[in-house]
C-alpha cells in the first residue's frame, strides 16, 4: 500500500478558556489516500471544521492539538514555524466555505493567486506570477480570465468567487485539499458546477480530498469514504455505500432521515415521507458525562439501557458491503433496526 | 477621476460662497454694530452714523456679501481721501479694530496654530494608534484595560478641563513646562517644542481617544477575518498577515485624521486660550468679542476651506485603500 497522503492518529484538540479545557475533537483517527474523497459530516459543533484547520495547524487561540497528524510526509503537529509555512499552500491547501470573506477586499483576484505562487517560489518573478494566475482562472471556467485578474472580490458572483479561491487553492498544485463547506453559500444549480469542478480538478491533479460537509446532498456527489463525526468523536466510517444503504450508528441513520431527498417518494413506494428531525441539541461539550455523547438525544438507548451513559462506545467493525473495505460505528447495538425506529 | 476632482472643487467654491453668506446674515441678525466700537465714548448719534457709513456697516446683509465677494477678486476700498483704507485682493475683509486686512492679520497667527496643530496631530496619531493596535493584538490586557479607560476618559471630559490641569499639575505644582507664550520655530526649535509640550498634550489626549476605539476595533475585526486565515493558509508569515491586517485599520484612520487636522488648522479656541497661544482660535474669538465682523468671516471661512480640502483629500485617498470605494 502506498503511503497516505493524510494521517491522523489519535488526534485530540482541546480548547481552554477562562481555566476550562473542553476537547472539541477525541481520539479522530483518519487514513485518506491520493485521488480519493473523504467526507466529514456533522452538525454544527461537531468538530469538523476544527478538525480541518487543526490539519493546516491553523487553530484559533486557546485550540491545541494533541496526536499525530501526517500530511505528504510531513509531521503538522511537530513541524516549527517555517516548514508550516512551506507546506501551507503547497502539500496542503484549503477551501473556505464564505468566498467574500476569504478573500482580501484590498487585493484583486490576480493578486491573491500571484501572493500563493510566490510565497512558495520567489524565483517566480510577479509578471510570471501573473500569467499562471491567468492561466490558473482559465482553468477553473472563469470567463475572459485576463480581465478577471485584475477585478476585486466585490465584483465578482458568488460562484465566480468560489472558483478564484479554488484556483487560488490550487496554483501550487497540492496533495490534499480541505473543502470546508465550499458549496454551502452558493445556490444550488452553481453547487453542483462548485462540485463537477472539485472532482474534475481532483481527477486530473490526483489530490486527496478532505470535504467538511452537512450536507448529505453534497457528500453523496462527491465522496467516497464518510466520516461521521458527534461532539468531535468519531461516530461512524465508512465507504459511502456503507453509510447510505447500512448505517450503522443511529446518529447517521437520523441525519440520513433528516436530509431531502428527490427520489424519496420512489424509496418508500410512492408513499409521501416526511423529513425528520433528530430531537434534541448536542450536549455542551464541557459537561459531557462518561457515557456515550449521542445517548440523550438517541431513540434506541432505552433497548441498551445503562451501558449508553455509563461507558463511552468505541469504533467496532461493522459489516461492509466493500471489497477490503473498512466500515467503523462507535455504538452499543450490534445492529440498527429499521429506519422509522431509529428516529421514533 | 479628474472630472471627480473638478466637480468637488466647483461644489466647494459653492459651498464656501454660502458659508460666507451664512456668517454675514448671521452676524448682522445679531444687531451688534460694529461701528459702536470703534466710535469711542461718548458717542453722538452723528459720529456713530459718519463710523458706520465709513466701515460700509450701514448696508444690508446682501449688500455686505456681495461687496465681499467683489472684493475676493478685486479688493476693496474703505472711506476716502486721507481715511481712504485700500484691501487688496483677494480681500477678506478689513479689521478697523486691528488697523489691518484680515488677510494678514490670519497669515500673522498662522504659525502658531500650524505649530500647535501639527505637533498635536503627530502626537495623537503615535499615541492612538500604538494603544489601539497594542490593546488589540493583547485584547483584555493591561494595556488594553488601560487605554479603553483613558479613551473612555479623553471622549467624555472637556477641553478645558484637561487644558487647566496640565497647566497646575506640570506648569505651577511640578514647575516642569512652561504654562505659556510662543517662542517662533526659526527663533529656536528647541524652545518651540519646549513651549508647545503642554497644548500638544491636551489636544491629543482629547482626539486620541477617538483613534484608540477605531484602531482597536478595526484591527480586532481585521486580525479574526477569514481573509487573514485564508492568507495563513496561503503560506504567509505572521508578519505578512500582519502587514496586511494594518491596511484594513488605515481606512477609517485616515478618514478620521482628515477631518482632525483640518479642525486643528482652524484653531482650537480653548486650548489657546488656557495656554495664552496667539492663534488663529484667538483671533476668531477677538473678533466675536470686539464685533469685528471681517474677522469673524475671515477666520470661518479659512477654517471652512481647510476642512472641504482636508475631506477632498481624504475622498480622493480612500479609494487608493479601499478599491472597493472605487467606481460605486
Amino acid at each position: 500500500m502506498p503511503d497516505p497522503v493524510l494521517q491522523v492518529e489519535d488526534l485530540c484538540v482541546s480548547f481552554t478558556s477562562g481555566g476550562v479545557t473542553a476537547d472539541v475533537v477525541r481520539d479522530l483517527s483518519v487514513r485518506l489516500d491520493g485521488g480519493r474523497t473523504l467526507a466529514v459530516v456533522g452538525e454544527s459543533g461537531s468538530g469538523k471544521t476544527i478538525t480541518g484547520r487543526a490539519i493546516m495547524r491553523l487553530l484559533p487561540r486557546g485550540a491545541s492539538a494533541r496526536g499525530r497528524i501526517v500530511v505528504a510526509g510531513r509531521e503538522m503537529l511537530s513541524a516549527d514555524e517555517r516548514e508550516l509555512r512551506r507546506a501551507r499552500g503547497s502539500d496542503v491547501a484549503m477551501v473556505f466555505q464564505d468566498s467574500m470573506s476569504a478573500l482580501s477586499p484590498y487585493l484583486d483576484i490576480g493578486a491573491h493567486i500571484a501572493q500563493a505562487v510566490r510565497l512558495h517560489d520567489p524565483s517566480v518573478t510577479r509578471r510570471a506570477a501573473r500569467a499562471r494566475a491567468v492561466e490558473m482562472l482559465d482553468r477553473v471556467g472563469i470567463p475572459e480570465p485576463a480581465d478577471a485578474v485584475r477585478r476585486f472580490p466585490h465584483e465578482f458572483s458568488g460562484g465566480m468567487r468560489q472558483r478564484a479561491v479554488i484556483a487560488m487553492a490550487l496554483v501550487n498544485r497540492p496533495a490534499l485539499l480541505i473543502a470546508d463547506e465550499p458549496t454551502t453559500a452558493l445556490d444550488v444549480t452553481v453547487q453542483a458546477q462548485i462540485l463537477a469542478l472539485l472532482r474534475e480538478l481532483q481527477q486530473e491533479y490526483g489530490m486527496a480530498m478532505l470535504l467538511i460537509s452537512h450536507d448529505f446532498g453534497v457528500v453523496g456527489r462527491v465522496a467516497d469514504d464518510v466520516l461521521v463525526l458527534y461532539a468531535g468523536r468519531q461516530a461512524e466510517y465508512g465507504s459511502l455505500r456503507d453509510i447510505f444503504e447500512q448505517p450503522a450508528h443511529p446518529y447517521t441513520a437520523g441525519l440520513r432521515a433528516a436530509t431531502p431527498r428527490l427520489d424519496a417518494r420512489l424509496d418508500t413506494g410512492g408513499e409521501r415521507t416526511r423529513l425528520r428531525a433528530i430531537p434534541g441539541a448536542p450536549t455542551s461539550l464541557r459537561d459531557a458525562g462518561p457515557g456515550c455523547a449521542f445517548a440523550p438525544r438517541c431513540g434506541l438507548a432505552d433497548q441498551v439501557g445503562e451501558r449508553c451513559v455509563v461507558e463511552a462506545p468505541l469504533p467496532t467493525v461493522r459489516p461492509t458491503s466493500e471489497v477490503g473495505g473498512l466500515h467503523l460505528a462507535a455504538c452499543h447495538l450490534d445492529r440498527l433496526p429499521a429506519l422509522q425506529e431509529v428516529t421514533r | 477621476m479628474i472630472v471627480y476632482i473638478a466637480r468637488r472643487m466647483v461644489t466647494a467654491v459653492f459651498m464656501l460662497l454660502a458659508i460666507a453668506f451664512v456668517t454675514i446674515a448671521l452676524f448682522f441678525g445679531a444687531s451688534k454694530d460694529p461701528a459702536r466700537a470703534m466710535c469711542g465714548k461718548p458717542c453722538p448719534p452723528e459720529t456713530r452714523a459718519k463710523v458706520s457709513a465709513y466701515m460700509q456697516t450701514d448696508q444690508s446683509a446682501v449688500w455686505q456679501y456681495t461687496e465681499f465677494v467683489k472684493g475676493l477678486f478685486v479688493g476693496r476700498t474703505y472711506g476716502e481721501g486721507a481715511q481712504q483704507v485700500h484691501c487688496q485682493a483677494p480681500c477678506f475683509g478689513y479689521s478697523f479694530p486691528n488697523r489691518s486686512d484680515v488677510t494678514t492679520l490670519i497669515a500673522e497667527r498662522l504659525p502658531v496654530t500650524l505649530s500647535l496643530a501639527l505637533g498635536a496631530a503627530v502626537l495623537c496619531l503615535v499615541v492612538g494608534i500604538g494603544f489601539g493596535a497594542l490593546s488589540a493584538i493583547r485584547k483584555g490586557g493591561i494595556v488594553d484595560r488601560f487605554s479603553t479607560g483613558f479613551a473612555m476618559f479623553g471622549l467624555s471630559v472637556p477641553t478645558f478641563l484637561v487644558g487647566l490641569l496640565v497647566v497646575q499639575v506640570f506648569g505651577f505644582m511640578l514647575n516642569a513646562l512652561p504654562y505659556s507664550g510662543f517662542v517662533s520655530f526659526s527663533e529656536s526649535p528647541t524652545d518651540w517644542a519646549w513651549h508647545l509640550i503642554g497644548p500638544w498634550m491636551v489636544l491629543s489626549f482629547i482626539l486620541a481617544a477617538g483613534y484608540i476605539r477605531v484602531t482597536r476595533t478595526q484591527l480586532l475585526n481585521e486580525l479574526s477575518a477569514d481573509h487573514l486565515v485564508a492568507m495563513t493558509a496561503r503560506g504567509a508569515s505572521t508578519r505578512q498577515v500582519n502587514r496586511h491586517a494594518v491596511r484594513g485599520v488605515m481606512v477609517p484612520v485616515v478618514a478620521m485624521f482628515a477631518l482632525d487636522v483640518t479642525a486643528l488648522l482652524g484653531g482650537s479656541v480653548i486650548a489657546e486660550k488656557v495656554f495664552s497661544l496667539h492663534g488663529l482660535g484667538d483671533l476668531l474669538l477677538s473678533g466675536v468679542n470686539e464685533s469685528d465682523l471681517s474677522i469673524v468671516v475671515g477666520v470661518t471661512l479659512f477654517s471652512a476651506f481647510l476642512i472641504i480640502i482636508g475631506n477632498l483629500i481624504a475622498d480622493l485617498l480612500m479609494p487608493l485603500l479601499d478599491p472597493r470605494i472605487r467606481r460605486a
